[in-house]
């Protein structure tokens, strides 16, 4: 049986150090492209180089054609701009839905079973772009979100009760950014929820610091952005897929009619498998926590609908 | 758990505490002067914890203060190679740097195991175990070991085996004359020459001679620093863990090898006290002519760039 395949398009710092992280799981050879041809093969190579030491003996592969995806089983898209100084959301969401629609275009072709994990900003937004360019399956179309917002929740909750990070699991829903939809209910060290550990004013501060996760890495890097943590995030969805563990975290899913939304990417729980999102989990939430999880996605329906502005196949 | 100070936030030195993390090796203060840039790097590592059920508590500093009473110092300051650079310009530049950064880790961390990185290595190493005073066996310097995983790989892709059976120890000056130990190039025991044939293995060492630059070549802006980092990052695991591995590093000879006051690499036991002792690998004639060769001119190298130091 030949290994798995996994291509990331994006070889900037998310896309590297995820396809690094996938290399260490030893569960798929790796194809990483992007643009920029030399920095791309010389990032390859400086993985292959360092596999001795790190015991990991997979195929990296670095190139700048899209069809050396072909017949990859899991494709991770983080290919895009960051927001440069006086750009506005608009602009940014039109280059990287052109950006997004082309490597779209290439999976379509190249890679037409794959799975598809989405990383690219503005990232509720980029799922509608793959998903209507690629015009598969929905439950093969995931946005890498909830994982990344749980797993900075569940380090300040460590940080902040003082125990062992793995004691800690967390659940965030909604859009990604602002509008995420932290539960306090479904975050726990070792399955006992915190709201039974901590005051609720403690409680709002570690969900705040959540919500601001991403800015506050900006805020000290100055000239940059997070990327071990979402690359870790991306990584640990593509595990899933790859061996199929059913694993149930939150993601970016295409939902028609579960938890009363329509015919949108929003975050909720899902469980993932080699078919991608194999179950959407419908949680049991509190008519509060419902009304925060719908407010999330009228945001994100107003983003989609920008794109309708302007988004055409062609 | 023990604590490492890693000096420097750039990519070697944060890919370094990424990888201590990654090992559940030892608690990780990274320190750079550019404020904010250590903790944030530390903070984005911290939120991968959960994910990757790290054990370490990683923290970034603006001030070296943050290093004090750590057990193991790795210096990853200064700056890299620029494309076609002349080694003296970067050594001058970069050994202004580490004679400060060891002024301080003297008084900060006095008991330490100091690893440098800083290249030029071998010239560097030698220079931070003069600044500290230290026992020469507690300061050590990533050449060989980092050389030897480059040759690992090679050696495996073209046998088409897992590089996990590949042995290969590479000694002498990080630099073009390294030397590689033909008769420890193996693969699950088995000299690689029977599967390759002895040219191809040649061939093979001088792509590893060049890896460095190939890389740097291929990417102009940047050097390669995941093999670097996790090449250190195995070494203060067999510090810190005191596993006793036997690893080519760099460290400073007296005697060993006929060399007497140089550091370069060799192989050595790795262990709680840094070198706990050098391994003589038996060197067949041409080998210690060639390394003697390689050393003596690296000797001239170093003395030319100390008259340069001085000079200024």
């Amino acid at each position: 049986m030949a290994r798995k395949k996994v291509s990331i398009i994006g070889a900037g710092n998310v896309g590297a150090t995820a396809a690094y992280y996938v290399a260490e799981k030893v569960i798929a050879d790796i194809v990483l492209v992007d643009v920029y041809e030399g920095a791309t093969r010389a990032k390859t190579l400086d993985f292959l180089h360092a596999g001795p030491v790190r015991d990991y003996d997979v195929g990296i592969v670095g190139s700048s054609d899209i069809a050396a995806v072909a017949d990859s089983d899991v494709v991770v898209i983080t290919a895009g701009m960051p927001r440069k100084p006086g750009m506005d959301r608009m602009d940014l969401l039109k280059v990287n839905t052109d950006i997004v629609k082309g490597v779209s275009r290439g999976i379509t072709e190249h890679a037409p079973n794959a799975v598809v994990i989405v990383v690219t900003n503005p990232l509720d937004i980029m799922c509608h772009v793959v998903l209507r360019t690629t015009g598969f399956d929905l439950r093969r179309v995931i946005g890498m979100a909830g994982i990344l917002d749980a797993t900075r929740l569940r380090y300040f909750v460590a940080d902040a009760v003082g125990c062992a990070l793995a004691d800690v699991d967390a659940m965030v829903l909604g859009g990604h950014g602002d509008q995420m939809v932290p539960l306090p209910r479904f975050t726990t060290v070792s399955g006992i929820p915190i709201t039974k550990l901590l005051d609720g004013a403690t409680i709002a501060k570690l969900l705040d610091r959540t919500r601001k996760g991403g800015a506050e890495i900006v805020s000290y890097l100055k000239t940059g952005s997070a990327y071990y943590a979402p690359a870790a995030a991306a990584a640990e969805m593509v595990e899933a897929v790859i061996t199929d563990r059913k694993h149930v975290a939150p993601c970016a899913a295409f939902l028609r009619g579960e938890y009363g939304i329509e015919n949108l990417f929003i975050g909720v729980p899902v469980m993932l498998g080699r078919n991608g999102v194999e179950r959407i989990v419908e949680l049991k939430l509190t008519e509060a926590e419902l009304g925060e999880l719908k407010a999330s996605a009228e945001a994100v329906r107003q983003g989609v609908a920008d794109l309708d502005t302007f988004f055409s196949l062609k | 758990m023990k604590r490492v100070g890693i000096i420097g936030s750039g990519n070697v030195g944060a890919n370094t505490a990424f990888f201590i993390a990654e090992n559940r090796t030892a608690h990780v203060t990274l320190v750079d002067v550019r404020e904010g840039l250590s903790t944030g790097k530390t903070l984005d590592m911290m939120e991968a914890g959960p994910i990757r059920g790290y054990s370490s508590r990683l923290t970034g500093a603006d001030e070296i203060a943050a290093i004090s009473g750590h057990d193991v110092i790795i210096l990853a300051a200064g700056r890299v190679r620029k494309p076609g650079e002349k080694r003296i310009d970067l050594y001058l530049d970069n050994s202004k740097i580490v004679t400060e950064l060891c002024g301080r880790i003297r008084e900060l961390a006095p008991y330490a195991v100091v690893i440098n990185v800083v290249e030029p290595v071998d010239s560097l190493t030698l220079l931070a175990q003069e600044s500290l005073g230290f026992d020469r066996f507690k300061v050590l310097g990533v050449g060989g070991i980092l050389d030897g995983t480059r040759l690992r790989y090679l050696v495996s892709k073209a046998v088409g085996v897992s590089s996990r059976e590949v042995s290969g120890l590479v000694i002498g000056p990080h630099r073009r004359t390294m030397l590689a130990l033909k008769d420890t190039i193996r693969v699950s025991g088995v000299p690689a020459a029977f599967f390759l044939g002895e040219e191809r293995v040649d061939a093979l060492l001088e792509e590893m001679r060049g890896a460095g630059d190939t890389i740097l070549d291929m990417a102009q802006h940047s050097t390669s620093y995941w093999a670097p980092s996790a090449a250190t990052a195995r070494l203060v695991h067999s510090v810190v863990v005191d596993t006793r591995a036997v690893m080519s590093v760099s460290v400073r000879l007296e005697g060993e090898y006929g060399v007497t006051g140089l550091c370069v690499s060799v192989p050595a036991v790795i262990g709680k006290d840094g070198v706990q002792r050098i391994v003589d690998a038996g060197l067949s004639d041409s080998e210690q002519k060639a390394f003697l060769a390689a050393t003596a001119d690296l000797r001239s190298a170093v003395e030319q760039e100390k008259a340069r130091r001085m000079a200024r």
